[in-house]
């Protein structure tokens, strides 16, 4: 909270001394961000439809189709990641996990995706998950109409590339976000698929200078694809256990590089 | 592990401590600190496991980087050391020189200090920060050293692995834990405050992301003691409460150093390996509540020295420097055959072959599961041959009574690299020369 707070403040100063530098990348972002609201709403109307299907399925006590479910829902959910993180109570009843919890998995308030994840694939079951798979379709349901009212802060979507990249490196190259299904390979599809719309949307505005740059960033992402197209089953991915460590590590320089220059893409287009 | 453990094993064992250290006799062992000559006029010779002494260290002390070899080996314990290891990505001999390169650079920049760059403020800062607008060297070096598996893992690289490098065996007390054992790449940062050796280690990290993944990282120090009365350094104590390093070989002595820690043209390793030592890295945890509830004499038995004073047990008042006798005791009736000190290092002729250079910090990290802190030893090692170093001083080692009170959890072995002569050379330059010269 406290912290929340304190970038608000700093959010507020630095929109009170905005330069007329700033002013006009902002005009120039102007397209790019509708356009980025556009490819958020559909993420979103494929979230709430997907959504719907994976909490039935659960409800229904079907429990393979619930598994098949799992992943390809959350993909929509990772790619708009730091969209939805604006809206934190969603986020935390949509995608937390259990360590955020006293109790661990047994904690009764572990809600969300990775609750369901946890009864599925842990205890091959839909004991007790009626009411959390109707909570998390109204939660996701409350995250499209708030995410569709919402403008868009330019530097939440410039930035956005490089948090997708900073959850990777700081949480999920260990494989702990998805630790009972593994399907994180699906959730790092999401997560580079949402960071390289942002570079793509961007591209036109600093092309001519810094073409240097778009290099080494579009050669990480390639070699991302080349990794994660090694192991594709399907129209998904294989277990994340089935990574190799040479690959891990590849993957982990990648995203921690795409995270340092990412890092740097606000900047580049003058958002404070 | 501690102490002694490895290697009590100098027959050399360092005259000049034993004397009463003269500021005027200091110039024929080096003052580590350039461009410290005022100092050097006063400051008494240091010697590398000595205790840093209070009040002594300034952030203004700046040991050289440029050398035949790396600093970091003889150079005088700062207060503060840490290895870092990583994993390398580096799919070809160019991948491998721009690493060694951006390494040389950002270590050539941190331990000479200077002011960090302004940038634009809609960018992220070019540097952490922690140190403040002007980095100042503060005794820094950053030691590199390259591990079996880099080696082991490339095609071109693999003929050129220096012959003794290894991955790491489980030895019999061991309870080694993967996630904090081995790596292609270690570095060894040193510094008078923590502040310096986390900044260091940010800004590599920060500046390596293409070709480094951290794997595992222990920190530890050097417990600072007051300036000595009588004028002869003692050295500093481990968590076990005893005097570690106090038979180490002496580092001021460039020929000692020749014989026992640098790789010469003599010893059948690559070209490229020549001004170079073997580095033998151990987390060796410490039961310290245990050993507390051991009693005394039975601590000093099982190390071979007097606790408080660090004699040998056979010349209980003569002193830390003192050499004990074991032909008068060979029986082991005043130093036990199997206390630490006698088993790494009998003082035969014979066992000179295996001295080593001891660079130990004690580290202390948390609670374990069982509610006992998580102390020990951050065990560093240097010399010209593995096997006749550290492996064989080990092997003596194994079984002895000290084994109760210590579980060793994490290390590895590692070839540090030759010096970075000067500005238009780097790190590692020798070995990519020689990659390219391959066939």
């Amino acid at each position: 909270m406290t912290i929340k707070h304190l970038f608000g403040a700093t959010a507020l100063s630095f929109f009170l001394t905005t330069s007329a530098f700033a002013e006009s990348a902002t005009l120039d972002l102007v397209e790019p961000i509708a356009e980025y609201k556009i490819y958020v709403s559909e993420k979103l109307e494929k979230l709430v439809e997907d959504t719907t299907a994976f909490t039935a399925a659960v409800k229904a006590g079907d429990v393979a189709k619930a598994k098949a479910l799992f992943a390809p829902t959350r993909l929509s959910y990772e790619a708009i990641e730091p969209i939805a993180e604006l809206f934190s109570d969603l986020d935390v009843a949509i995608d937390s996990r259990a360590d955020d919890y006293e109790k661990a998995e047994a904690d009764p308030e572990f809600p969300g995706f990775h609750r369901i994840e946890y009864g599925l694939w842990e205890k091959n079951s839909t004991a007790e998950l009626g009411p959390v798979a109707d909570k998390l379709l109204a939660d996701v349901t409350e995250l499209s109409k708030r995410i569709n009212d919402l403008t868009f802060p330019p530097e939440k979507v410039v930035g956005g590339a490089a948090v997708l990249m900073e959850e990777v490196a700081a949480t999920k190259i260990s494989g702990e976000e998805d630790r009972y299904s593994h399907t994180d390979l699906w959730d790092f599809r999401g997560n580079f698929d949402g960071a390289y719309k942002i570079v793509e949307l961007v591209r036109p505005l600093i092309e001519k200078k810094e073409g240097a740059f778009l290099k080494t960033v579009d050669a990480n992402f390639a070699k991302v694809d080349t990794i994660l197209a090694k192991y594709k089953e399907g129209d998904g991915y294989v277990t994340y256990e089935k990574l190799t460590e040479d690959d891990r590590k590849v993957l982990s320089t990648a995203v921690n590089t795409l995270a340092e220059d990412l890092s740097t893409l606000r900047g580049k287009l003058g958002l404070d | 592990m501690s102490r002694d453990r490895l290697a009590d094993a100098s027959a050399s064992v360092d005259e000049n401590r034993r004397q009463v250290l003269k500021g005027l006799g200091l110039a024929a062992f080096g003052c580590p600190f350039a461009g410290a000559a005022a100092q050097a006029a006063t400051a008494p010779a240091r010697h590398m496991t000595d205790a840093p002494v209070a009040n002594v260290a300034s952030a203004e002390d700046r040991v050289p980087f440029f050398g035949k070899h790396q600093a970091g080996i003889t150079t005088p314990r700062p207060a503060n050391g840490m290895i870092a290891a990583f994993d390398v990505i580096a799919e070809t001999p160019d991948d491998l020189e721009a690493l060694l390169k951006l390494i040389t650079n950002r270590i050539a920049f941190l331990t000479e200090g200077g002011t960090l760059p302004e940038l634009d403020p809609r960018l992220p800062p070019a540097d952490s920060g922690i140190v403040g607008p002007v980095v100042k060297p503060d005794a820094l070096t950053i030691t590199v050293s390259l591990g079996s598996s880099l080696f082991d893992g490339r095609e071109w690289l693999k003929p050129l692995k220096p012959r003794h490098l290894s991955r790491m065996k489980k030895f019999p007390n061991d309870a080694l834990d993967a996630a904090l054992c081995h790596g292609d790449i270690t570095i060894q940062i040193c510094a008078n405050t923590q502040d310096t050796t986390i900044h260091a280690l940010r800004d590599i990290i920060k500046n390596t992301s293409r070709h480094l993944t951290l794997k595992w990282k222990q920190e530890g120090n050097v417990p600072v003691i007051l300036p000595p009365l009588g004028g002869v350094a003692e050295s500093a104590r481990n968590y076990l409460g005893f005097r570690d390093g106090t038979a180490n070989p002496d580092s001021g002595d460039e020929a000692v150093m020749e014989r026992v820690v640098w790789v010469g043209a003599g010893r059948g390793e690559p070209e490229w390996a020549v001004g170079g030592a073997y580095q033998a890295v151990r987390i060796i945890r410490n039961f310290v509540e245990r050993w507390d509830r051991t009693p005394l004499k039975e601590q000093e038995r099982i190390f071979g020295r007097t606790k408080m004073g660090g004699a040998p047990l056979d010349k209980p008042e003569a002193g830390e420097f003192a050499t004990p006798d074991y032909a008068a005791d060979p029986e082991g009736k005043l130093t036990p055959l199997d206390s630490h000190i006698r088993l790494a290092n009998d003082r035969t002729p014979a066992a000179a072959e295996n001295t080593i250079l001891r660079r130990p910090f004690n580290y202390s990290n948390g609670v374990t599961k069982s509610g006992q802190l998580d102390q020990g030893l951050l065990f560093i090692c240097y010399q010209g041959d593995l096997e006749k170093g550290f492996i064989t001083v080990q092997r003596r080692l194994d079984g002895e009574p000290l084994e109760e009170y210590i579980k060793p959890i994490g290390g590895g072995y590692f070839y540090t690299l030759p010096g970075v002569r000067d500005a238009s050379d780097y790190l590692g330059s020798t070995l990519i020369a020689a990659v390219r010269k391959a066939p």
